[in-house]
């Protein structure tokens, strides 16, 4: 669905026309049918790739494929939805005109474009009266959700999100996830940017990283906040003797211990088994998006 | 198919959306007054008071088009794109000519209901005041319609890669240039055939090589003004008004393409 390969992005600012970095040759593949999450902080090249993916921006070096076609091709955009950040729309039009506007110029005409405008206000949970209104009256959460109306009305292959959540109280983003995954399962590819990070780990397939324009972990969530850094808690059925305690092994409770590495685990349950102590369970302490997230972003500040 | 109906689509909502304007209101609304305040000048004139009302009508019409050019066509582009909603719209399967394009048709479709309000409002001071309005103003009317077709076009490219000041400001420029440069080549060659000084026979070489350029390159918009013409009743060669279409048309296209061409470099940060 999507293949970015050795993608760079340089913009020129200032009066100098000074070359900023905003993405350092980044390599990214989206298959069909998954719900692909893009984190990172404010500024690390999210909003850019997704803007090239879109054909907005252009990329400066690198080669991106979306669908099969080149982003600026506008043929690569006739089964895609886009969400931008922060949406804006015309503010003198109703929602109901907003979304037939946007409708049509995707192709979905007349009463095909009617049903559709009612099977996506209905996903949204969005309030049939309120799209009579015009949108200056909206709320920002009302505003989001006509976004997310206009970028599915074609019933995208792709839908491409940049902040979905932004904006919506704890039930909006609840319809949004729940919406994500109702067109997940009819079929549609969905990448998408978000900051909740406890979201993206909920309903992604698979992540990408990206802080300071590198891509530095991609992969299921577990294997990006799996590997190096994942610790383990042992609970035994019996108390250790303190010269089971090998390196790497503590004790949080008489019977339970920490592991700060699989190594380190597996050590424990050989001694614990060849010692005669039963193991009754074994916990992965993954750390969460967020904590693989802040480690990266330190690691990152770190090198310089 | 696709692409014409798309380009629509686009016209439509920018006429929406410009005549919910209240520039385009106050500057109609000027032009109106002004119209009609023309009967008390051709009163107070030395001059027939047809004439009057027809020389300043016709003038309101080309100047009041080219506020509305400068004032709501620049703002159309810098308003899609400051206000971001051009990042939703060049996400769909448009390609950025067809926004262009439609952009220019919606423009020029409100250029078009204004001039057809004046004009009206023209025939009914004419008949108030006991003049008898002519065909042949209509025909004048068309050309002014023709110029400011041109003059969209020129704030289309301008407002496609530069910020609304200097936009307004070029257009401006433009519309006074284009006005001249026909006087301006007359006199350089008119100085060059009178005075026989070496020294202005060698300067006026190159200033009838700028003049003789810039009449070429700019829009001969001096073309489109036949006021004095339709009311001192001269004769105007029915293939005038044919070309002058011809001429616009080609102009506009020659300015669209090289719009189109600076929008779908941009870069939508």
């Amino acid at each position: 669905m999507i293949q970015i390969e050795a993608l760079s992005k340089t913009y020129r600012t200032g009066f100098l026309m000074k070359p900023k970095q905003a993405l350092l040759s980044i390599d990214l593949k989206v298959s069909e049918g998954e719900i692909f999450g893009f984190i990172g902080p404010n500024g690390a090249g999210k909003s850019t790739t997704i803007k090239i993916l879109t054909g907005l921006l252009r990329p400066s070096s690198g080669k991106v494929s979306v669908m099969g076609s080149s982003p600026q091709d506008p043929r690569s955009r006739e089964k895609l939805g886009f969400l931008p950040e922060h949406p804006y729309f015309y503010d003198y039009l109703t929602g109901h005109e907003l979304l037939k506007f946007y409708g049509s110029l995707s192709g979905v005409r007349g009463k095909l474009l009617e049903e559709r405008i009612d099977w996506a206000l209905t996903l949204l949970h969005a309030n049939h009266d309120w799209v009579h209104r015009r949108l200056r009256t909206y709320s920002k959460g009302m505003m989001q959700r006509m976004g997310l109306a206009q970028a599915i009305l074609s019933k995208p292959k792709l839908l491409i999100l940049d902040e979905p959540m932004s904006g919506l109280d704890p039930l909006g983003r609840k319809d949004v996830r729940e919406a994500i995954l109702a067109l997940n399962r009819e079929g549609c590819t969905i990448f998408y940017s978000s900051h909740v990070l406890a979201d993206v780990e909920a309903i992604s397939h698979r992540v990408a990283m990206i802080v300071e324009g590198r891509i530095v972990k991609q992969g299921t969530v577990e294997q990006v906040t799996g590997g190096e850094g994942s610790e383990y808690t042992v609970r035994t059925s019996t108390g250790l003797p303190a010269a089971l305690l090998i390196p790497g092994v503590r004790a949080i409770l008489p019977q339970e211990f920490m592991c700060d590495s699989p190594v380190a685990r597996d050590q424990l349950i050989t001694a614990c088994l060849s010692n005669g102590v039963g193991v009754e369970r074994i916990e992965n302490n993954r750390p969460s998006l967020e904590e693989v997230l802040t480690r990266e972003v330190a690691k990152d500040g770190a090198n310089g | 198919m696709d692409k014409l109906r798309r380009i629509w689509i686009i016209a439509s909502n920018t006429f929406r959306e410009s005549v919910r304007d209240k520039i385009l209101y106050n500057i109609v609304f000027v032009a109106v007054a002004l119209s009609i305040f023309s009967i008390v000048l051709g009163e107070w004139s030395v001059f027939d008071r047809a004439h009057v009302i027809k020389a300043i009508t016709l003038s309101l019409m080309s100047l009041s088009g080219l506020l509305i050019s400068v004032f709501v066509g620049i703002s159309l582009v810098q308003k899609e794109i400051q206000g971001r909603t051009v990042l939703t719209l060049l996400s769909k399967p448009l390609h950025r000519a067809e926004f262009i394009i439609g952009k220019y048709l919606g423009l020029l479709g409100v250029m078009g209901t204004h001039l057809t309000l004046l004009t009206g409002v023209f025939f009914v001071i004419l008949w108030g005041t006991g003049s008898q309005p002519e065909f042949l103003l209509l025909k004048a009317v068309y050309l002014i319609f023709w110029e400011m077709a041109i003059v969209i076009a020129v704030a289309m490219l301008f407002s496609s890669f530069s910020t609304p000041v200097l936009s307004s400001l070029f257009t401006l420029g433009v519309y006074a240039a284009g006005h001249l440069t026909d006087q301006l080549l007359a006199q350089v060659r008119f100085v060059k055939q009178v005075v026989a000084s070496e020294v202005v026979q060698q300067n006026s070489q190159l200033m009838e090589f700028m003049a003789v350029w810039a009449h070429r390159l700019l829009p001969g918009l001096y073309r489109y003004n036949i006021s004095q013409q339709v009311i001192h009743h001269l004769p105007i060669p029915e293939l005038y008004f044919f070309w002058s279409t011809l001429y616009a048309i080609g102009y506009v296209g020659i300015l669209l393409s090289v719009a189109s061409w600076w929008f779908g470099r941009r870069d939508f940060l």
